[in-house]
């Protein structure tokens, strides 16, 4: 049961020799598919009933032409999304084409079929259309990918990040056919009922069932307005452009190979400095991204599968190109990916990836941020972060007297870069821009917690000329006893500054926060008890600085001390911007002379 | 007491529109430009232009106007050019970066680099105050009076004019945030505003209340600053009654009302135009329709079902900040006559990028050198070369032949006519995606609708975005010229108020729900007495906020019980919320207990409405309105397509397309295989092949 999964994701052929649709109708299909991702998405919205579903935007809805590339897409989370066509291949590949029929619809999950980990779930529906010669054929698959509150396996939620194999991790389906021909395979959607903890999880997934079915209708209608043929050769002409402005914007990067590492702290069981390595080639208009060199230690817990890091990648240097470049099958096609079977970025099968869907898997954007800076500083922004897991909590709800799950999916701010000419901003980094977290009013509703504090840390964004973001301070008080499971990195390797900026402050993450028997977290809480009125207490990371620090604008750095995002003491340490006056008395003034006395003395130093 | 005159006045970017109802019953529209740097001057000198046309003075018609109600988009350019007053904010501590965190949400995912929105008050101006509540009231930290003064202090020091408090839970127990506007006004006794956030808003979460409560203490000042101006001007002249202002909600309201919550004007300008055409297909027997506004830079679409607006509770962004207020559901994107069109990395694109009113596009030869919409179809024949524009203007079309040919044709290879259709497919197809998008949303189907279409280039377009959408039913208002401002005209009063009780319906306690029921009865009394309703003249319906456990969003179920709500109605009530989901969202769960979430009241006094909108002529057979013939392009090849002169023609009156109908301020393209007939309330009505 091997799937070779780099060959799965291999160029497939194309569907026309040379499109001769013109490039309106091309794009006024592109717009129709787009907004067809749209519906789905908005679908899973209106009908999920679970937090995760309809408030988070975890889902990603993608148009695939019958040989799985992808044609069209609408993206909750970029990371995320770009694993989502390769469990539409290996069903492909695997019932083959004829067992496909018109009204079916297929779910799927497992990471090592195409999948990134296992709470993510594929829901995917076959369009069908006249042949031409009287018949009908497979012209496009619609498909819904959304991540669950629960996946079976040992520890609810989805993460159970001491699992020494996949099967641990939570039950695994690499493809069921759950409608077919228009009729709903009742067995087999009580067994994926049967599989879960969560009793919403069903109509959850019959919610993403009836997105693919509206889009799967609504694909119908397009290919019966404008033809098979016109709309086959709309995705192929739709591939080519997005290959085509790819390859420009690579042809615009210097010439070279740039090579970096990065390092996660540890594993879930604290095999520690995790290493990444990259070589980016470019050569004229073609992008090679190998990873030989990456760790490679049997012992590891936590592994990210080739589809995972191959989502990652393509997230974080679609980041670094033109926004407007439709993100479809040419653009993840002009990639020459290199990931050596076994190591962390590329498992052998049944290894455990929950946790390393998050570490190794985000750091791959930071390794290729990080080497890319010298020729593309202006690009430079890792996509990544230093999340570890979210924190769980549980205990017995004092209403209900039922078992609660708390996944803290709370608005924390960290982990975000500068980029040049910008201070970084808001709560994470752009590519989470789609999540919609929750706040003290509506989580205090639910679970039995207090959030006490949520502000940005003073002099925890990483310095630069510009500013990394600060992270949050956070602290949460338990109201009942309690239990509390987490996974903890960033402590040893925070955000890198960029381009001569500094590193963002660590995370930090305390349970009994302020008792008398604190529990530092140094890579795991493994069930951790806290006792009602007792607090966690996380200090998210900063995001690494952009430049050298001690170019920023003094004006600017006044202004991060007046509004508290930089101590006194800061400005003067990391920046060499002397103040006088006071912050109370709100008489702070730069006193150039010295300001410049001392970046002098500064510069002389590190020059020496 | 005599009938009146009554005035609508809706001030636009480029032109403050007027209508008017006679005492007579005739309804007179007019235009004048739109004074930006006080939008009060533009419509006093409209009220002067009404007062020519009736032959007498300003005076004189001020002293027998009835009503003036208005449309203004002074919140609006507030928060366009950030001019707002100098705010601050008390909020608990903790969650003073609440605000510049928002929940996550970026608008541009894949671009590191786009910048954050201007900030209202900078974090040095964001005070954090001890003091908690739980989700029940509960106290857990008691308010620091000292520290809210010092924060005060503070806030005065910094020149701050207007304050908005924000503290956790306000909305269940508001004492804190009521303390601490005393001690605000004893320590500043001049400051200007004060915003209380469970005044503005009442309910959770908090980055939603935080930022609407921001933005209304921005622009509150600015608001009551106009508003007193506008008032003095209008009493100088002679008028004595009730100004009443348009709100985002569909509803007016009197001066004093919109200047507390002036955050309820902001997007009230689409609006108007919205209840415009709500009232024309009410008079047209059409229920269900989209109702689209398609001008100069912006195609704004709202849905109306039932003969009511789609009202958007959530995910209300504008320029930057979340308003978390119901407000008409009316959604915008960048397509308009004044849409761009270029070649980029040889993609045909349009929008959203605009020439806007000036310089225009190239064919108003006012120094517009792109090529625009608004030239493709002149190229294509659907403009008159003269006459335009109520006859002050021409078309120069050879020069926006000449722009496409240079911009879009050369760069796609192709003729200038196959570019020019090239860049109206775009553009349609753009409009009709964005419409099926808020459709999807609420879960419409574009085929059981039917279409209405204003706005400067409504009527252009309606048929090919219709028929892209595959509706079959397309209505054309005459009055579309001045529409917002006939929509602000026949506004009902609306007051619609929410307070926040989360719970599950089974723990409901009843003396509780009756007495929040209570409580928005007797607020909603107050907000109507000032515009002089009586209770009799106003209908009032209570709603319970009700959803399944973790839902996000709520929905409103009737819950005409109210302070007689009784142990035994919450059977029922469960029951509607079950049925309602279920022909709402297509499904429910009635083995699941649902959750209250709070208790909603709308208020709503009805207007006199006019049976007609517009003068219509006196032509019933259309040749004899035939002005001539223009070659059109409908996708095929140029045909001879005769023109008509639209004030001429007669209610019953049928014109079989190709045809184009000419109107002083725009044309209405009926294509092949498509009728458009006149009704007597004057609009045309297309039926699509």
């Amino acid at each position: 049961m091997h799937v070779d999964l780099v060959q799965l994701a291999g160029s497939r052929g194309r569907l026309s020799e040379a499109p001769s649709v013109d490039q309106v109708t091309a794009e006024v299909i592109r717009g129709a598919m787009e907004t067809i991702c749209f519906e789905m998405a908005v679908y899973v919205s209106r009908t999920a009933t679970t937090p995760i579903l309809n408030q988070s935007n975890e889902r990603n809805a993608t148009i695939l032409d019958a040989q799985g590339r992808l044609a069209a897409l609408s993206v909750g989370i970029p990371q995320f999304m770009l694993t989502s066509t390769l469990p539409v291949r290996f069903a492909l590949d695997f019932l083959g084409p004829e067992e496909f029929h018109e009204g079916d619809v297929f779910v799927a999950n497992d990471p090592y079929h195409g999948g990134g980990h296992l709470p993510d779930y594929n829901v995917f529906a076959p369009v069908f259309a006249d042949d031409g010669n009287g018949g009908r054929r497979m012209v496009l698959i619609a498909s819904i990918q959304c991540h669950h509150g629960d996946t079976g396996g040992g520890v609810p939620g989805g993460y159970n990040v001491t699992a020494t194999d996949v099967w641990g991790e939570g039950v695994r389906w690499p493809v069921l056919k759950v409608i077919d021909r228009g009729v709903e395979r009742r067995d087999v959607l009580y067994a994926l009922q049967a599989n879960n903890r969560i009793p919403s999880y069903i109509g959850d997934i019959r919610a993403q069932m009836g997105a693919a079915q509206l889009a799967a209708d609504r694909l119908g209608d397009v290919v019966a307005r404008y033809g098979t043929v016109t709309v086959e050769e709309s995705v192929d002409y739709t591939i080519d452009y997005a290959a085509r402005r790819f390859r420009e914007e690579v042809a615009a990067w210097p010439d070279g190979v740039y090579e970096a590492d990065a390092y996660v702290d540890h594993d879930p069981l604290g095999n520690p400095d995790i290493h990444l390595h990259v070589k980016i080639t470019v050569d004229g208009d073609r992008l090679t991204i190998d990873y030989s060199g990456s760790d490679e230690r049997p012992e590891i817990q936590a592994w990210s599968t080739f589809g995972n890091t191959r989502g990652y990648t393509i997230g974080q240097i679609a980041s670094m190109m033109d926004p407007e470049i439709p993100k479809n099958e040419g653009f993840f096609d002009q990639i020459d990916l290199v990931v050596p079977a076994g190591c962390v970025l590329n498992p052998s099968p049944g290894k455990p990836v929950s946790a390393g869907t998050h570490h190794p898997g985000a750091d791959v954007g930071e390794v290729i941020a990080v080497a890319m800076q010298d020729v593309l500083p202006d690009k430079a922004v890792p996509q990544s972060y230093k999340t570890g897991i979210p924190t769980i909590i549980v205990g017995t709800d004092p209403v209900t007297g039922t078992q609660f799950t708390d996944h803290s999916a709370e608005v924390y701010a960290g982990w975000c870069n500068a980029a040049r000419g910008m201070d970084a901003w808001g709560a994470q980094n752009a590519s989470f821009g789609n999540l919609w977290k929750a706040t003290a009013e509506i989580n205090e509703s639910l679970y039995p917690h207090i959030q006490w504090e949520r502000d940005y840390r003073v002099d925890s964004g990483g310095p630069g000329q510009w500013r990394g973001l600060c992270g949050s301070h956070y602290e949460k008080e338990v109201c009942v006893d309690a239990k509390v499971y987490t996974y903890v990195v960033g402590m040893k390797y925070p955000m890198p500054g960029i381009c001569g900026g500094l590193a963002g402050e660590p995370n930090k993450m305390v349970i009994r926060h302020g008792s008398a028997d604190p529990f530092t977290v140094r890579h795991t809480a493994d069930w951790v008890p806290i006792a009602a009125g007792e607090r966690i207490m996380y200090d998210y990371g900063g995001g690494g600085g952009w430049g050298d620090p001690l170019e920023r604008n003094p004006h600017a750095v006044l202004d991060d001390v007046l509004d508290e995002y930089v101590s006194t003491e800061g400005a003067r340490r990391d920046y060499g911007v002397v103040l006088t006056g006071s912050l109370a008395d709100l008489t702070l003034a730069v006193d150039h002379d010295a300001t410049e006395a001392l970046r002098s003395e500064r510069r002389g130093a590190s020059g020496a | 007491m005599t009938v009146g005159y009554r005035v609508g006045i809706d001030v636009g970017g480029t032109f403050t529109d007027l209508i008017c109802v006679t005492p007579a019953g005739e309804v007179v529209l007019d235009k004048t430009p739109t004074t930006p740097e006080d939008q009060s001057i533009g419509v006093m000198n409209g009220l002067a232009l009404l007062a020519e046309r009736f032959a007498c003075s300003l005076h004189e018609l001020c002293a027998q106007l009835d009503i003036v109600v208005h449309g203004t988009t002074t919140a609006d350019n507030t928060m366009i050019e950030m001019n707002g007053a100098p705010t601050g904010l008390l909020v608990t501590k903790g969650h003073r970066d609440e605000i510049e965190m928002r929940r996550v949400h970026k608008e541009q995912i894949w671009d590191p680099s786009y910048p954050a929105p201007p900030p209202i008050a900078r974090r040095r101006a964001r005070i954090p105050i001890p003091e908690r509540m739980n989700h029940e009231g509960r106290v857990l930290l008691p308010l620091d009076e000292e520290a809210v003064r010092a924060g005060v202090r503070r806030l005065r020091h910094l020149g701050v004019e207007s304050i908005a408090i924000m503290f956790l839970f306000s909305f269940v127990n508001p004492e804190h945030e009521r303390r601490a506007a005393e001690i605000v006004r004893e320590e500043f006794p001049d400051v200007s505003h004060v915003s209380l956030s469970h005044e503005v808003m009442a309910r959770g979460p908090e980055f939603e209340r935080v930022s609407t409560t921001l933005v209304n203490a921005y622009v509150a000042p600015r608001i009551a600053a106009y508003v007193d101006q506008l008032q003095e001007k209008l009493r100088d002249a002679g008028y004595a009654g009730q100004l009443l202002i348009m709100q985002s909600t569909g509803g007016v309201m009197p001066p004093d009302y919109v200047a507390r919550r002036a955050v309820t004007l902001l997007a009230s300008g689409p609006t108007g135009g919205v209840m415009g055409a709500t009232l024309a297909a009410k008079r047209a027997g059409i229920d269900d329709f989209v109702a689209v506004d398609m001008g100069g830079t912006s195609f704004d679409l709202a849905l109306v079902r039932g003969g009511r607006p789609e009202i958007k509770t959530d995910w209300n962004w504008r320029y930057r900040y979340y308003i978390g207020l119901p407000m008409v559901d009316v959604q915008s994107v960048g397509a308009g006559g004044g849409s761009i069109a270029r070649v980029r990395q040889g993609a045909l694109l349009v929008g959203p990028d605009s020439a806007g009113s000036a310089p225009g596009p190239v064919s108003y030869g006012r120094g517009g050198d792109r090529p625009t919409v608004t030239d493709a179809d002149a190229v294509l024949g659907y403009l008159p070369e003269d006459g335009f524009a109520g006859g002050r203007m021409t078309l120069d079309v050879e020069a926006a032949r000449a722009a496409i040919e240079r911009d879009a044709a050369a760069a796609l290879g192709v003729d200038v006519v196959e570019a020019a259709w090239g860049i109206e497919r775009i553009v349609n197809a753009n409009m009709a995606n964005a419409t099926r998008r808020v459709l999807a949303a609420h879960g419409a189907d574009p085929r059981t609708l039917a279409f209405i279409a204003y706005g400067g280039n409504g009527a252009v377009h309606a048929w090919a975005i219709a028929a892209e959408l595959g509706i079959h039913r397309v209505l054309v208002p005459r009055a579309a010229p001045a529409f917002s401002a006939l929509g602000v005209l026949v506004a009902d009063y609306v007051v619609d108020l929410v307070r926040s009780y989360v719970v599950p319906l089974s723990q409901v306690d009843l003396e509780r729900m009756r007495s929040l029921a209570h409580e928005v009865h007797d607020e909603a009394r107050k907000e109507m007495e000032p515009a002089g309703l009586a209770d009799d003249a106003t209908t009032v319906e209570l709603f319970a906020q009700m959803c399944y456990p973790g839902q996000n969003f709520d929905m409103s179920v009737p819950l005409p019980e109210g302070e007689t709500l009784a142990e035994s109605d919450l059977l029922e009530l469960a029951e509607r919320f079950h049925t309602q989901h279920e022909r709402d969202r297509g499904f429910c769960f009635r083995n699941q207990q649902p959750l209250v979430r709070g208790v909603r009241l709308v208020a709503r006094s009805e207007t006199p409405k006019p049976d007609h909108f517009a003068e219509t002529g006196t032509v019933l057979d259309p040749s004899a309105a035939l002005k001539g013939h223009r070659d059109a392009y409908f996708g095929v090849a140029f045909v001879a397509t005769p023109v008509y002169d639209g004030p001429a023609l007669a209610p019953g009156c049928t014109i079989s397309g190709p045809a184009l109908i000419e109107e002083p301020f725009t044309v209405v393209v009926i294509p092949p295989g498509a009728t458009a007939t006149l009704d007597t309330a004057g609009n045309y009505e297309l039926t699509l092949g």
